[in-house]
């Protein structure tokens, strides 16, 4: 052991500081914010020290059985994101009245989210994402609704049965090797790697086996929607990203994945009706892109996170959730903007961060990605199109429209949106400075191109297009069966 | 032979959650499902021998191995709180469901 006790105290100290907050403020329910906003600028405080550490940091606790963390730039990523995403959260919920409880389950969620992402071992990892699970599961039920609490139990459901098969996986990597470091699955029989990819693969919400995703996503609150989409399936996507990069053999499995995926949720979400569907079918693509590049995946989670948010709070606030309705009643230009801003920035529009990622992401492609991931950035233009001809232009100069609308908007909108708002879209334009090599001449043309053309397909085919898509594959039980066939999938694969 | 038995408690759980209708009896299922999981752990841990890893001054015996029983403890915990915290889900919603149907429900509060 080379490092010091201070080296280790930090996270030690970091990762379990949000749980005792957290239970801190059930019994102060009057600082219940203000810890709150603390804990996550505590994080983005250590997201930045990971940055200027430089080389990764191994803790293995006890001897080779204990917890083994890993932090290093991808976990400073992935944390990043979870820090400005929960402040933004709390900030946007600052005058909604919630109570103590609420930000306590937002603290445990973001305290274990951040634990996912610096864990190095199966065992630290499966309590860290039932820790999620618990924590997702009370705040979608939050409102105490018939349909918030089947929508939960739905979501807990699911994962703990997917849990339970990762549970297996990992005891036979234990059977292997006598320890559940992550290092250790490679010597491992193949039918414990597909137990535990079904695991993560559930809980990340990728391919056909994150088909749960769209109805928990759409159906919660905007800020937990916020949550869950920018942060906590992230927790899922991390440790393959981890795997991947640590262990040659599961690279290709992973970007497979990350393939599917993305053209997966695209295909539902250019057909989607509904705001906040269509952002849940896009989260599930661009998960995809994260995986399909695994290097540079943490930057893209960290766009990814901050926009995705950003466009589930501003879903949140407008008066209706179909495009048709939406497109009749106006939008208040204000938000309008907000919109516009973000649906760019994940259309990979240059200024915005959302374009570095995405020429770093397609610069680590291989050969045979390049087509599948191309037609998933045009369909992700397709619809964010839909999204960025919402606001109608003309309204910006007719005053009495434009006043009344402000009216109806000010009742639902409070200071803490526009708050939320400066720290994801800022966010946004800062972010760029991770990857400002990317602004060349011939970066910046293609995804011009792609925009422009997605856009063109949106007002020529799309926009009148009205397809609705089966939702039968979204029910419980065949949520469940798509687990089984997800088993044999990966098994199959990683036989091969 | 045993390890035929516990894959076969897990495959049945897993089977039970997909096929039984009503939303106590899927709750039990996973339970079962769990059962076995647990019982797999326990399994693996007395691979190389039975005897509880306390050290005493008995004669040189073969213990089981600890660390999957202290890992599957957590998981143990962590199960039945889950548990727990759907039965609560299930009381709420047999207030509008008495019959507790899964298909009835999910119709009742999908849009």
């Amino acid at each position: 052991m080379t490092i010091s006790h201070n080296a280790l105290a930090l996270p030690i100290a970091w990762i379990t500081l949000p749980f005792f907050i957290g239970f801190v403020i059930y019994l102060l329910p009057k600082l219940a914010r203000l810890l709150a906003l603390s804990i996550a600028l505590l994080s983005a405080g250590y997201a930045a020290q990971i940055f200027l550490m430089g080389s990764p940091l191994n803790i293995q606790l006890l001897d080779n059985f204990g917890v083994t963390l890993i932090v290093d730039q991808l976990s400073g990523f992935f944390i990043l994101t979870n820090a400005l995403v929960t402040s933004a959260v709390i900030l946007y919920c600052w005058q909604t009245g919630k109570k103590a409880f609420f930000y306590m389950q937002i603290v445990i969620l973001h305290g274990s989210v951040n634990a996912t992402f610096i864990c190095a071992d199966f065992i630290s990892l499966y309590v860290a994402l039932e820790v999620i699970s618990i924590a997702a599961f009370l705040l979608i039920s939050y409102p105490r609704t018939d349909r918030s609490i089947w929508v939960g139990l739905r979501y807990l459901f699911v994962s703990n049965t997917a849990m339970l098969f990762y549970l297996v996986g990992a005891v036979l990597v234990y059977k292997a090797n006598n320890s559940f470091h992550f290092s250790g699955l490679l010597d491992s029989p193949p039918e414990a790697i597909s137990l535990i990819f079904l695991g993560l693969l559930a809980k990340g919400g990728i391919f056909i086996s994150g088909l749960w995703l769209p109805l928990t996503h759409s159906e919660s609150q905007s800020p937990v929607s916020a949550m869950l989409s920018g942060v906590v399936v992230k927790a899922g996507v991390f440790p393959l990203v981890r795997l991947a990069l640590m262990l040659e053999e599961i690279d290709p499995v992973v970007r497979f994945f990350g393939v599917c995926t993305a053209l997966l949720g695209v295909g539902y979400a250019v057909f989607e009706q509904d705001t906040k569907r269509t952002l849940a079918f896009s989260t599930v693509s661009q998960l995809g892109f994260i995986m399909a590049a695994p290097v540079v995946g943490g930057f893209y989670a960290l766009t990814h996170g901050l926009v995705k948010s950003a466009l589930f709070l501003i879903a949140g606030v407008l008066p209706s959730r179909n495009f048709q309705e939406l497109k009749e009643r106006g939008i208040d230009p204000k938000i309008g903007i907000t919109l516009i801003i973000a649906s760019l920035s994940i259309s990979g529009f240059p200024i915005l961060a959302g374009f570095g990622s995405k020429v770093l992401t397609s610069k680590n492609f291989l050969p045979w990605q390049v087509i599948a991931m191309n037609i998933a950035a045009l369909g992700t233009a397709i619809c964010f199109a839909k999204f960025i001809f919402l606001p109608d232009p003309k309204l910006t100069f007719d005053r009495d429209a434009r006043l009344k609308l402000e009216g109806e908007t000010k009742k639902k909108i409070s200071l803490g949106f526009w708050w939320a708002m400066v720290i994801l879209l800022g966010g946004l334009f800062e972010v760029n400075a991770f990857y400002y090599e990317a602004y060349t001449l011939e970066n910046t043309v293609k995804p011009l191109v792609t925009i422009a053309i997605g856009w063109l397909t949106y007002l020529l085919i799309f926009k009148k297009l009205v397809l609705k898509l089966p939702r039968a594959v979204e029910k419980f039980d065949h949520l469940i069966g798509i687990m089984s066939l997800m088993l044999i999938l990966v098994f199959w694969m990683v036989r091969v | 032979m045993l390890e035929a038995f516990v894959l076969a408690t897990m495959l049945f759980g897993f089977f039970g959650i997909i096929f039984k209708k009503n939303l106590v009896m899927k709750i039990i299922s996973m339970d079962i499902m769990s059962t076995g999981v647990i019982a797999y752990y326990v399994l693996v841990a007395s691979r190389d021998g039975l005897f509880t890893p306390i050290i005493a001054k008995a004669n040189q015996v073969s213990y089981a191995d600890p660390v999957p029983q202290a890992v599957i403890l957590t998981a143990i915990v962590i199960g039945f709180s889950i548990q727990a915290l759907m039965l609560v889900c299930v009381m709420k919603l047999a207030k509008d469901n008495p019959t507790l149907e899964t298909s009835a429900i999910e119709e009742n509060n999908t849009p």
